[in-house]
């Protein structure tokens, strides 16, 4: 192999230890300029530190109170939490919130995906992509309108099951819960799969030829080819575009506000929406910071078991 | 087999250019003449640029524009630069609880941005950072670290450490690899990031509200939701859906242009 | 190395002068010539840019507006700006238990001089009054009144040979003609749940005001048999097929004018819509006040939504901000503010441009009406989240009004009880 293919070669699978020539050793060399290494990743502690965490510590310490927004929080210690064992809006809103998680990473992130290998390379396949890209390129501005006029009782939704003879050519999608979470689910995925689709095609187009051509040689192709060689291979893209999803649907809030402001009835609340709706529209900043504490709690820790398991499977 | 691939890849292009139809054949129908159970049939007259004309007139976009421009070009820019520091020190220097680190940086990203509203508000009021510039491209940029974090660091990831130790055979200093090294190689990831970052800092309504006031610092969305979500406005249809494709240009702009860029550069990992 | 830890140091530090350096926007003087207004009306910016303008040349104070569109996050928005430095000049709010909770703060500047001068000139009324008046004193001005009553779609009634109607009677039979000959009479309500209200408070009023007041003041049960009855009259007209559907999420004017549905009842400044989508008022639509449910009532309920301009005790410039509310209670200036809307005014006076608005406007001032505040503003923000949410279930599922009663209500007697303590 050439220098230059030495330098750029990128893990193949199965490498999960050190790469390159020689083992790792970390004292060689590295204790020379150990002491700025903290000054490389100390702007962005900071800034995330100050800016993000801070107010959350705030936000936690008000869901031990009870606040309308004027006056001194009144500190009634654990009682929101109590609170939220009982509340059955919580209960539809975690629902939903899982809805969402699951529709996401089927969804945008599924068909994402099958858009690009289906494109990657393709040639055109920048055309072929463009339809994908426009939504999430157009600012959500006429979403709302123009799928409210979509899904509409006598709108064109329902007109095209009826002419497809689907069942529900009648529903009122976004009437009732759980259809409305699940219409909202397809709009979103309308909006999104565009840019899950492109980080994709980031991924499928930086994975190197030599492994692929290497196994190609071996007689693999196809499905199992995608499954043994080049999914692995797409792995640091595919963690950026999961735990995006996860995250991003965890946290489900704009669409669900512009659609239908989790109504109607309270039925396609989501836990952002809640939180939303306690604080800004009830007043109740304790209570609503405590659904804020508790969605952070779950949004916090599925990012972290997603990326412990993800980049353990390299090296730390 | 290609036949099929072409087949589905049309197919689903259609299905998902139909809603954009919609809103572009509506944009362009006069104000007078929308229907909502008439809106799939093509508009009859042209009049994109009366229904932008009233967009104009009745917001201040312009100015608006201008600063979204600004907090969207510079807060990504900042965030890359950042995120790409900080997967630097993690994955090739190998930092001391690296894990942990990173953890925080991307953690910063688990927050849901509508409890960060008041405190920041407040916070900010004490500061002169309250409706400036400054302070809009701090907080944008601190909500964008989270992700660049995730993606560089997944990037470097992904270079061969020999790659490192070369250099610093050669005798380079640290920030001299990475400056001259890391980030020319990892350009195609920044601009992904870049894009993506674009975008939503773009389409940012809930802080642009919160955390100014002045013509000159508010970002575009807070001028264009005015005119639609809004009853009392009673903005034809038409006339939003006109102000949404404006606020769209650069947004679909940029995307375009790195349609190209994408492809082209990334060659080199294609050994 | 010296050379990384110094770029790293010198990038950190030119990030720290951006931020200080940076400002703009912000200015704190002491007497001021421009007066900023927060408000959560973004749609009407231009409007307060006109009058920003005349009032320059009036009392030369300008004005500029910061207009939100979120109203919640609005809310909170000014609730904590009292705690900081940043504080309006004046800004909008709402009437009923929002504006007692501010006051009782201690933050709102007050008005009652003002209210008694305008009360003598003639430019405020008295009945309007209590609705601005807390222990007695009065706070804020009326930035603008409008009335609710019924649009109608002129066309389809002269073409089923139909007249506005004279009493609720008259009206039943309005849309038992329409409905018969394939017309749907009434919209049911806007997109977001924010009117779901509109139907409830109007039957309401219209058959015991006085137990729609009480409900707003605690009062009253939710669940009380007269607020049952109520129901079910709705439940029954949309069980007639009365109501358009309410899963549409198309703006009322949309509905109104491709004739979906021949009238929607809405607040006078829905004229803004109505124009704006190419319909004159007089030829194309008209609007009348809705007869009460229960012809033995002495006055006929007439609904109305007021909101005040406020000023803080703390203003950056006390006085300036003074100035500005009295200057906006003006006939000058209401004579603008009316018409640059296409709206009526809460000023008798003030001579209205359109012909039909004027005829409101007298029609409203008349004695023989009783002013009944809007749902919105006279009950407090915790029951009115549940009521728009239940009344929002209602909508789509008639059959649960009696459930919905009860969860409004259960939110009802957990405000009071707080609020009691």
């Amino acid at each position: 192999m050439t220098a230059q293919n030495t330098l750029l070669r990128k893990a193949a699978p199965g490498d999960t230890g050190p790469r390159g020539p020689g083992a790792r050793r970390p004292g060689r060399g590295f204790a020379l300029f150990g002491r700025f290494r903290p000054a490389f990743v100390s702007p962005a502690v900071l800034l995330v530190a100050v800016l993000l965490y801070l107010p959350f510590v705030w936000t936690a310490w008000l869901s031990l109170t009870r606040y309308d927004g004027l006056g001194s929080p009144e500190f009634i210690g654990l009682d929101n939490y109590t609170r939220l064992l009982d509340d059955p809006a919580l209960g539809t809103s975690i629902r939903n919130t899982l809805l969402w998680v699951l529709g996401t990473t089927v969804l945008p992130v599924g068909l994402g995906l099958l858009v690009a290998v289906l494109s990657y390379d393709v040639k055109g396949g920048g055309w072929y992509r463009l339809p994908f890209l426009l939504p999430y390129a157009m600012s959500g501005a006429g979403l709302g309108l123009v799928w409210g006029f979509i899904l509409q009782p006598e709108g064109v939704a329902n007109r095209f099951l009826g002419f497809l003879g689907m069942p529900g050519a009648d529903t009122a999608f976004l009437s009732d819960g759980p259809e409305n979470t699940i219409a909202m689910i397809v709009v979103w995925t309308w909006q999104q799969l565009g840019v899950n689709m492109l980080l994709f095609v980031v991924g499928l187009q930086s994975i190197p030829r030599a492994p692929i051509e290497a196994a190609r040689i071996d007689g693999a192709s196809g499905w199992r080819l995608f499954r043994h060689v080049i999914w692995p291979l797409m792995r640091p893209l595919t963690t950026v575009v999961f735990g995006l999803a996860l995250v991003a649907s965890l946290k489900t809030f704009d669409i669900v506000w512009v659609m239908t402001q989790g109504g109607p009835g309270r039925t396609s609340e989501t836990l952002a929406v809640t939180m939303y709706r306690d604080v800004f529209v009830a007043d109740e900043y304790g209570y609503g910071s405590a659904v804020a504490v508790l969605l952070t709690t779950v949004t916090g820790l599925a990012s972290y078991l997603y990326m412990r398991r993800q980049i353990g499977k390299e090296d730390r | 087999m290609r036949v099929l691939r072409h087949a589905v890849l049309v197919l689903l292009g259609l299905v998902w250019l139909a809603p954009t139809y919609l809103i572009v054949g509506n944009a362009l129908r006069p104000a007078t003449e929308y229907d909502p159970a008439d809106a799939m049939r093509p508009p009859t007259d042209f009049a994109l640029f009366a229904n932008i004309g009233e967009v104009w007139e009745r917001t201040e976009l312009g100015p608006s524009m201008l600063s979204s421009l600004l907090y969207s070009l510079v807060s990504p820019a900042a965030a890359v630069l950042l995120g790409a520091l900080a997967g630097y020190a993690i994955v090739v220097l190998r930092l001391r609880r690296g894990f942990l680190w990173f953890m925080i940086i991307y953690g910063g990203s688990i927050f849901p941005f509508q409890m960060l509203l008041v405190p920041l508000f407040v916070g900010y009021s004490k500061t002169p950072l309250y409706d400036a510039r400054s302070g809009m491209i701090l907080i944008y940029t601190a909500i964008s670290v989270p992700l660049a974090a995730l993606v560089m660091r997944n990037f470097f990831g992904g270079i061969a450490v020999s790659i490192f130790e070369a250099a610093r055979m050669d005798g380079a200093s640290t920030f001299r690899i990475f400056w001259r090294i890391y980030l020319p190689l990892s350009w195609t990831a920044m601009a992904a990031v870049f894009i993506l970052e674009f975008t939503f800092i773009w389409n940012d309504l809930l802080f642009g509200l919160t955390l100014t006031q002045s013509e000159s610092t508010r970002p575009v969305m807070t001028e264009l939701s005015a005119l639609t979500t809004d009853v009392y406005a009673g903005t034809p249809v038409p006339v939003a859906l006109a102000a949404g494709l404006v606020v769209s240009v650069p947004t679909v702009a940029v995307f375009l242009l790195t349609q190209r860029l994408f492809t082209r550069g990334l060659t080199l990992a294609q050994v | 190395m010296p050379s990384t830890r110094l770029r790293v140091t010198a990038l950190t530090a030119g990030a720290a002068m951006l931020a200080l350096a940076g400002c703009s926007g912000g200015d704190s003087a002491e007497s001021k010539s421009e007066l900023k207004l927060y408000n959560d009306k973004g749609a009407w910016s231009s409007y307060f840019d006109q009058m920003g303008a005349q009032s320059k040349q009036e009392i030369g104070l300008s004005m500029k507006p910061v207009g939100y569109t979120d109203e919640p996050s609005y809310t909170a928005f000014i609730k904590a700006s009292f705690r900081t430095k940043v504080k309006p000049d004046l800004f909008t709010w709402q009437t009923g238990g929002r504006l007692e909770e501010i006051v009782r703060q201690n933050q709102v500047a007050e008005t009652t001089d003002l209210w008694k001068q305008a009360i003598a000139s003639g430019d405020l009324t008295q009945q309007l009054a209590k609705y601005y008046t807390i222990d007695g004193k009065q706070y804020c001005v009326p930035l603008n009144t409008a009335y609710w009553g019924m649009f109608y779609n002129k066309k389809i009634f002269a073409q089923h040979k139909l007249e506005p109607p004279k009493t609720w009677n008259d009206l039943m039979a309005i849309a038992e003609t329409l409905k018969s000959k394939g017309q749907v009479p009434f919209h049911h309500t806007t997109p977001t749940s924010l009117f779901s209200f509109v139907w409830f408070e109007q039957l309401l009023a219209g058959t015991d005001p006085d137990l729609y007041e009480r409900l707003g003041t605690g009062k009253a049960s939710f669940t009380d048999p007269g607020v049952v009855r109520v129901m079910e009259q709705w439940k029954s007209m949309i069980d007639k097929g009365w109501f358009s559907n309410p899963g549409d999420k198309n703006d009322p004017a949309d509905h109104f004018k491709s004739g979906k549905a021949a009238m929607v009842s809405s607040g006078t400044w829905f004229n803004t819509s109505m124009t704006q989508r190419g319909l004159k008022q007089g030829t194309d639509y008209g609007f009348f006040f809705i007869p009460n449910v229960n012809p033995a009532l002495p006055r006929r309920s007439l609904i109305f939504e007021s909101g005040p301009l406020c000023s803080l005790r703390r203003a950056p410039d006390r006085e300036a901000s003074m100035k500005y509310l009295k200057w906006w209670i003006t006939p000058s200036a209401q004579e603008k503010w009316a018409n640059s809307r296409g709206d009526v005014s809460g000023n008798p006076k003030v001579k209205v441009a359109d012909p039909e608005l004027s005829r409101i406007t007298q029609e409203a001032a008349d004695q023989q009406n009783r002013l009944v505040l809007r749902f919105f503003e006279a009950v407090p923000a915790p029951v009115l989240t549940a009521a728009l949410d239940g009344l929002s279930g209602f909508l789509v599922k008639p059959d649960s009004y009696r459930k919905v009663l009860e969860t409004i209500q259960k939110a009802n007697e957990q405000y009071w009880k707080n609020a009691g303590s």
